[in-house]
């Protein structure tokens, strides 16, 4: 092959690689973009808790009750018993049924096969759930912020809805702010 | 009358010419279509047989399209509307799920003729490999099917899909999202889109590939598998199951194509090595088969060690499928009754697998080359005997189609489905009467012939 010939194939192959370069990020039509994205919500006021206190509400919230409503966006607020706040996703990391905030112990607990996780970190004790390895028995939890009015806002989540948390790498309390 | 009926036929015979000159410049023409004169075993072309089957998927899969909708809240409830309330949607619905049943059950036994058979070497591993790739695209396409409803089954299935997926190293937190979505409500969306289209599509790309050139058509065994499709829906009629319901558990048990990786899943084993990387490594073991068996011998009776490891791979499906049904109802616990104990698991399915190779092995090399076996004569009918049984075989069809109304309208649709399927199967055996009287009127007109030539001479 002649050298001028090589030349113009180099051409047109980095004219290809031009031409369908936008493409690349063709990939992120698959991805709900708030699923990718940070996306601030109001929760509640801290007024409106007291310890042993709960709120279940969706993330993120869009007004369509059909999204809202899906297992997969519900989360519960809670103030531990000794004033802590915590967000965790509902969604059982066994088999995505959805655990009840249990105040009196501190608990949530899920209907269908009885896991039974902390209030503090939503580590899973007992149940199902509790024998399944790490990081598959945490359930995920919301990152929020507390600004100076004392509402609470739900920035993030941390680890895959039912299928669990990476906890020994966060604190708990890390995901919690104050600003 | 008579003249106008004959040009008529005319018109259409010259028509068909017509048309069959032209389709010689499409690549319809590159397929060589046999409709046997004679009986031939089945087993040669089981494949024909799959994608039949597959046909009968897509018709009556598109019919189930009118109907179903893909929502969280109402795919169930539409399916529900489907079997209960729309006309012959309960049968629509049955043929549908058995169909996909046997399309399974017919790659499985596809695959292993082939390769009992030596099929998968000289010139053909690119038809082998297309054909595991789309034996795994079935069970997909079927797996993806079945989640469609939207029941209690269907979300098991689908939570141990997605913890698979997620637990996937490097890509596996990337890709489960996509199949995810935004939560269920996309879900169901992604799913439908695989099966109905993307999936399918793939499988008929790859089937374009897997196709040999030669295809047999036979109608009375494709008339005897729709029969036995409809019988067995007939028998067992597709459940609706309970509704997803995430404040109840309940104990499920997939289909059955996917108990085997239900069992390893259940005796604690990582989550990952058990629903993922053991199939995937059974897979790949019948997609090397070809680059490692390299001899030039096709028998079975020739290759011990791979006849072996055949009888073992089907010893393993068997018993993991079995341990998959596994419930054990005497504990008290959902979680209590479903656990495997890991040692007896790994130790009865290692045993049996093991056993089962080596016994084959040893069978097989002790084995002497058999002396060429007496052909057995085969059952020749005279006409007049064809005729009778061609007739009785009417009756009985006749009454079982009239079964099959009287049973549908009475509202039974199961016994009509099964009546239906009894009349199929009795037609099968009707057209291969046919064909095996006018084979058998041939040969003795030709043997007629033969004798006064003789004579004459």
């Amino acid at each position: 092959m002649t050298a001028r010939r090589r030349i113009l194939q180099g051409f047109l192959t980095a004219a290809a690689v031009a031409v369908l370069s936008p493409f690349i990020n063709l990939i992120g039509y698959f991805y709900r973009k708030e699923e990718t994205s940070v996306r601030r919500q109001k929760i509640a006021n801290l007024k409106e808790l007291s310890p042993g206190s709960y709120i279940y509400f969706s993330y993120p919230a869009t007004g369509d009750s059909k999204v809202d409503n899906d297992p997969f966006r519900q989360y519960v607020l809670i103030m531990t018993r000794d004033g802590q706040l915590r967000v965790y996703s509902r969604v059982c990391v066994h088999l995505w049924c959805l655990p009840a905030y249990i105040p009196t112990r501190g608990q949530m607990i899920c209907p269908c096969h009885g896991s039974i996780y902390r209030e503090e970190d939503g580590v899973a004790v007992d149940g199902p759930a509790a024998y399944q390895s790490y990081p598959t028995n945490a359930l995920p939890m919301g990152r929020i912020e507390v600004d100076e009015n004392g509402d609470i806002w739900m920035v993030g989540i941390e680890g895959r809805i039912g299928y669990g948390r990476e906890w020994h790498a966060l604190k708990p309390e890390d995901l919690v702010k104050k600003v | 009358m008579s003249y106008g009926s004959k040009t008529m036929r005319e018109l259409i015979s010259n028509l068909w010419k017509w048309t069959v000159d032209r389709l010689e410049r499409t690549t319809i023409v590159v397929y060589k279509f046999t409709v046997p004169k004679q009986y031939v075993s089945p087993f040669g072309f089981l494949g024909t047989l799959t994608a039949i089957v597959f046909a009968i998927l897509g018709v009556s899969g598109a019919f189930l399209m009118f109907y179903y909708r893909p929502d969280v809240e109402l795919a169930y409830l539409s399916v529900q509307e489907i079997q209960e309330k729309v006309p012959f949607g309960f049968i629509m619905r049955n043929i549908h799920y058995h169909a996909s049943n046997f399309m399974v059950f017919l790659a499985i036994l596809h695959l292993y003729y082939q390769y009992f058979s030596g099929r998968y070497k000289i010139k053909n591993e690119v038809l082998w490999v297309t054909g595991i790739v789309l034996g795994v695209l079935t069970v997909l396409e079927a797996y993806t099917g079945y989640n469609l409803i939207m029941n209690q089954r269907a979300l098991l299935a689908v939570n141990i899909g997605m913890g698979l997926t997620y637990s996937a190293p490097l890509l596996g937190p990337s890709v489960a999202p996509i199949l995810l979505g935004g939560g269920l409500f996309d879900l169901v969306i992604r799913f439908y889109a695989l099966h109905v289209f993307i999936l399918p599509l793939i499988m008929l790309l790859l089937a374009a590939v897997h196709f040999p050139r030669a295809l047999v058509i036979d109608f009375p065994i494709i008339s005897a598998v729709v029969g036995v499709i409809f019988i067995s829906a007939g028998l067992f009629p597709a459940e609706l199951g309970i509704k997803f319901d995430l404040t109840r558990g309940i104990v499920e048990v997939p289909e059955w194509y996917l108990t085997a990786i239900y069992a390893f899943l259940r005796s604690g084993t990582e989550r990952f090595t058990a629903g993922a990387l053991l199939p995937l490594l059974f897979v790949i073991l019948f997609l090397i088969v070809p680059f490692v068996d390299k001899s030039r011998k096709l028998s079975w009776r020739d290759r011990p060690f791979f006849t072996g490891l055949g009888i073992a791979s089907i010893a393993l499906i068997a018993i993991t499928t079995v341990w998959g049904f596994y419930v054990d109802f005497t504990k008290e616990t959902a979680f209590d009754q479903l656990y495997i104990e890991p040692t007896v698991f790994y130790g009865t399915i290692g045993l049996v697998t093991l056993a089962s190779f080596y016994a084959t092995y040893l069978y097989m090399s002790r084995m002497r080359r058999p002396t060429r076996p007496t052909p057995t004569k085969p059952v020749i009918l005279s006409p007049r005997a064809s005729a009778n049984i061609i007739l009785v075989l009417l009756v009985l069809i006749a009454l079982a189609a009239a079964a099959t109304f009287y049973t549908y309208s009475v509202n039974l649709p199961n016994h009509s489905m099964f009546y239906l399927g009894i009349s199929f199967f009795l037609f099968g055996l009707l057209l291969h009467v046919y064909r095996h009287a006018l084979y058998t009127g041939e040969r003795l007109r030709a043997q007629r012939e033969q004798r006064a030539e003789t004579i004459a001479q």
